[in-house]
Parts: structure tokens; sequence; C-alpha cells
């Protein structure tokens, strides 16, 4: 067995799936090997690792996760059916256009890949295939933290949320679900920071105005408006003139909503 | 020479009283209560259920000021006038009945999976709790009228107060702790590696003391304050206002928002934010 056939066959050796006759055929090579025994000692225990992470369990807070999570997308519902019906992709000139503009892709990507035919050999599956394995494991890593019974490890949790993909909805559901039930003030500060790491998210904005309104802790409430600052969102603004108004509402929280709203115009 | 014999008596009957045991009080024999439980009325000691496992309290309390200390023994013992409270109301109850409408008053002191709770929930009464654990404990500690202070404890503290100042002084671990109108103080001997922390407070100071050879990546967040500190911090935002002005001996950090930093190259996360106070970061 050569280093590169023992490289591919070292997951199903770690989950214990390569059968009686491939694991002493790769034991074998380990044996000779230095290189790949130190690899699979150093990778293999991180494997093992994850195995120690604890099962997530669901529990009360995936069903508030799910409610949020519908929330958020009945009042995205609801903004776009207030919009005027016409899309812009059903207006024939863009359609032409938006076709030219297929048919130019199409053609750089064509070029592209035969000018660089030889260096992207075979290697781009399994490259996306690693990537989304690391993502995913950023991914489990962020969420099963985000359970744990110590405020330190869901902190933790919270800024392994920030190398999550920008598009990970599972994480961003996840510190939504922070920033509005973590019974700990700074886990809930934390998230809402962590939040900007999906500010392309349309749900990102909608989930801070969201919990805006249902928030008491003075810290937390300044944190969501900052974020709502960052994001310019303009939906904000009758959520902060409420609040800026608000006489039973803290009154460092009222000057930062009134601070917020100068700046959002 | 009689009066001399007398007054010899005298003073060594005094000794020999003051040289006998104190007369042992009987338990108060209370099915509701503990039976690990001391017979001093305001003291009650519980045990560790697992003594070699990891051992947490919490504590949850309206409106007393809870101090907890790390000693040199394996038990729980938590002091209040709370106690006595508790314990004059079950001594009310007639024999062979139950109360309905009293409340449970007091306090409340269960174990279970070597986490002892103490509970004192009820708006009635105030005063103080003390409580002393063996120094490797993890705590947790709510209160919403009043301080906590934490001494001598090597664990994962956590403490939360709303009007009340909190302080975790003389420990090891880590801590993520929070006021809304209390200053927040803490001081650590030694981090335990890898451990996130956080410190906030919504109109109060911020004011830790760390290791000197502690590595961490700082993000301090203030509104209306300033960040001080006499620690190597090296800015890693430089896109926010940070001009940097010498005060004195520490280095004054004047950022606009959040400002983000490293201390000995960086390391695990440590959060400090408030909207009224200043943030001050101390080298021990």
């Amino acid at each position: 067995m050569t280093c590169e056939e023992a490289k591919t066959r070292m997951t199903d050796y770690w989950s214990r799936t390569l059968g009686e006759a491939g694991e002493t055929e790769f034991n074998a090579h380990l044996a000779s090997c230095e290189t790949c025994r130190s690899e699979v000692s150093r990778v293999g225990a991180l494997w093992q690792g994850l195995d120690l992470l604890p099962l997530e369990e669901p529990s009360g807070k995936v069903r508030d996760r799910f409610y949020e999570m519908l929330g958020a997308y009945r009042q995205g519902l609801a903004a776009a059916e207030a919009r005027p019906a016409k899309r812009w992709w059903t207006i024939p000139a863009w359609q032409m256009a938006a076709a030219a503009g297929l048919v130019a892709v199409g053609l750089g990507i064509g070029y592209g890949v035969r000018g660089n035919g030889p260096l992207f050999g075979g290697a781009p599956a399994e490259v996306s295939q690693l990537r989304e394995e690391v993502a995913n494991m950023r991914q489990l890593v962020a969420l099963s933290l985000m359970q744990q019974q110590s405020a330190s490890d869901r902190l933790r949790g919270v800024s392994w949320a920030y190398r999550a993909e920008p598009s990970d909805r599972e994480v961003l559901g996840a510190l939504v679900s922070a920033v509005n039930h973590d019974a700990n003030v700074n886990v809930r500060l934390a998230a809402v920071d962590a939040l900007r790491r999906f500010s392309a998210s349309p749900e990102t904005g909608r989930a801070a105005l969201q919990s805006l309104s249902k928030q008491t802790t003075p810290i937390v409430q300044v944190a969501l408006i900052d974020l709502l600052v960052d994001l310019k969102d303009p939906q904000a603004a009758p959520e902060l003139r409420r609040l800026s108004g608000n006489e039973t509402a803290n009154e460092g929280v009222r000057q930062k909503a009134q601070w917020a709203l100068e700046r959002l115009q | 020479m009689n009066r001399f014999l007398m007054g010899g008596m005298i003073v060594g009957m005094i000794a020999a009283l003051g040289a006998l045991p104190a007369p042992a009080q009987n338990p108060v024999q209370n099915p509701l209560q503990n039976p690990a439980e001391n017979q001093n009325s305001a003291q009650i000691t519980v045990a560790f259920s697992n003594p070699s496992q990891p051992r947490r309290l919490v504590v949850k309390t309206l409106m007393h000021k809870v101090t907890i200390k790390g000693y040199d023994g394996k038990d729980a013992i938590i002091e209040s006038s709370a106690i006595s409270e508790r314990r004059r109301r079950e001594r009310n109850i007639p024999p062979g009945m139950h109360p309905l409408n009293v409340g449970r008053g007091g306090i409340e002191v269960t174990e279970a999976n070597n986490v002892v709770t103490v509970s004192a929930e009820t708006p009635l009464g105030g005063g103080d709790i003390q409580i002393q654990v063996p120094v490797e404990t993890s705590v947790t500690v709510n209160t919403i009228n009043n301080g906590v202070s934490v001494e001598n404890i090597s664990g994962e503290i956590e403490v939360e107060s709303v009007n009340g100042g909190v302080s975790v002084t003389n420990s090891s671990g880590s801590v993520v702790a929070t006021s809304m109108n209390g200053k927040v103080t803490v001081v650590l001997d030694k981090v335990a590696p890898g451990k996130a922390m956080s410190f906030s407070s919504m109109n109060g100071t911020i004011d830790v003391t760390l290791p000197a050879d502690i590595k961490a990546n700082l993000k301090m967040k203030v509104d209306n304050g300033d960040v001080y500190t006499d620690f190597d911090v090296k800015v890693t935002n430089e896109a926010f206002d940070t001009t940097e002005s010498k005060t004195g001996k520490g280095v004054r950090i004047r950022g606009n928002r959040t400002t983000y930093g490293t201390i000995n190259g960086g390391g695990p996360e440590m959060q400090f934010t408030t909207f009224n106070g200043r943030i001050l970061i101390h080298k021990k």
C-alpha cells in the first residue's frame, strides 16, 4: 500500500469500516511508514475527540429555535408580499439581459476550465468534499458547545460560530436562540456580536429586531441596537422610536435608541 | 491560709468548667430537613455525594447578600438568618399536618449529583447568606437586590446580580460575571487554559486583574467610558479610533466603541462590556 492509498483509507480506518483484511493491510503500512503513523495518531485523536462530544439531545430549545425560524420566515414572507407583486425577473428586458449574462458567464467558465485544465486535475471533488467536512465539523463544535451547562463553554461555542460558513442556517438559528433564551447575560451579549458573521442574511436583521422587542436586559438591548445600526436596517426605525419614547425602559437604552435613530436616518 | 485555699479551689473549678466540652445539643428532628444538617440553628452542613467528582454550588436569591469562600474541607456549610427563620416556621407546623398557603419562606438547600443548590427566592427578608465550600468547586450565583462576593475558589465561576456589585477575588479557573447597576471586580491568580471569559455591566465599572503571563484575545466595548490597562496590549482593529495616550504609568486606550487586542500573542476570548462604566484591566 502506498502512502497515497493509505491516506484515502484513513477515514474508513477511524470509523472501523475497512474490514479485517483491509485493517491488517493498513496496519502493515503504518508499521513501515513513520509519516502516515504520525498523521493517523494526530488526526485520529481529533476524530476520537469528536466522538467524545456529548450527543445533542433534542431539547426544548430545538422547538424554540424552530418556531423562531418559522416566525422570521413568516415576517419575511409578509414583508415580501407587502411589496409590489411585479418582480424584476418577470420583466422581459431583464430576462434577456440575464440570459445574455449567463451566456457570458458560461463562456468565461469554459475558457477558464480549458485554460487551467491540468491544474484542476481530479482534485475539485475531493477539495470541496473536504471543505464541506471541515464546515460540518465547525458547525458540530459550535452547536454542541452552545448546548453545554457551563457559560464559559457556551461562550466558546459562540466564538466557534465565527468560523462557520456565513450561509450556515443551523448555526445562525442556534445564535438567535442563544440571544433570546440563554440564561446567562454574557452569553447573550456574545451571541448578539456573533450575529455579525451572518449579516448578509436578511434573517439576521429580522431576528435582531424581533429580539430587541423581547429583550429586557439593558446591556443586551444596547448590543442589539449597535448590531441594527451596523446592519443599516431601515426597518429598525419604528421599534427604536418606540423604545426611545418608552418611559419604563432603561435610561441608557433610551439614549442609545435615540442615537441609533439619528445614525439610521 | 483558708482563704487562699478557697480562692485556689474556685479558680480550679472555673478552669475545669472551661475545659468541659460544651453540652451536646439535640439535633432538631424534622422530616423536611436534610439529615446531614448541622444542629446550629442558623447553619446547615451538606455533604457532596461524590467527593472525588467535580463539585458545583448553585445559589439563587432575590434579596440576600451572598458570600462564598473556599475552605479546607469537604462539605458545603451554609449560614444565614434565613435558616433559623425557616426552622421557626417548620417548628410551628402542627403534628400530622403540612403547610398549604404558608409559603416556603427562608431558604432551601438540596444536594443532587454533586450539585448543592441553595435557593431563597421569596421576596421576604434579606440579610446575608454565607457559604463555605471546598476550594475546588464550580460556583453559579444569581441575585437581584444585593451583592455577591466569591473568594478563594478554583473552578468555573458564574455570578450575576441586578442591583448589587459582584466580586471574585483570590480565585482561579474561569469567570463569567455580570451586574446591571453594580461594579464587577475580578482578581484571578491563575486562569484555566482554553476557557472563554466575559465581564459586563450596564452602569458599573469592570475592574479585572489577570496573571501577567495570560494569553488572551480581548474584546472591549464601552459606550460612555474608557479602557485602561497596564498590560502590553496589541490593538488589532486599527480601523477604529484607537489613538493612544500615556497617562501616568498605564497606557490609555481610547476606543471608539469596540476595541480588539491581544495579550502575550493571543488566546481564548475575553470580553469586557460596559455602557456607563469604564474598563480597567490590571496586570497581577
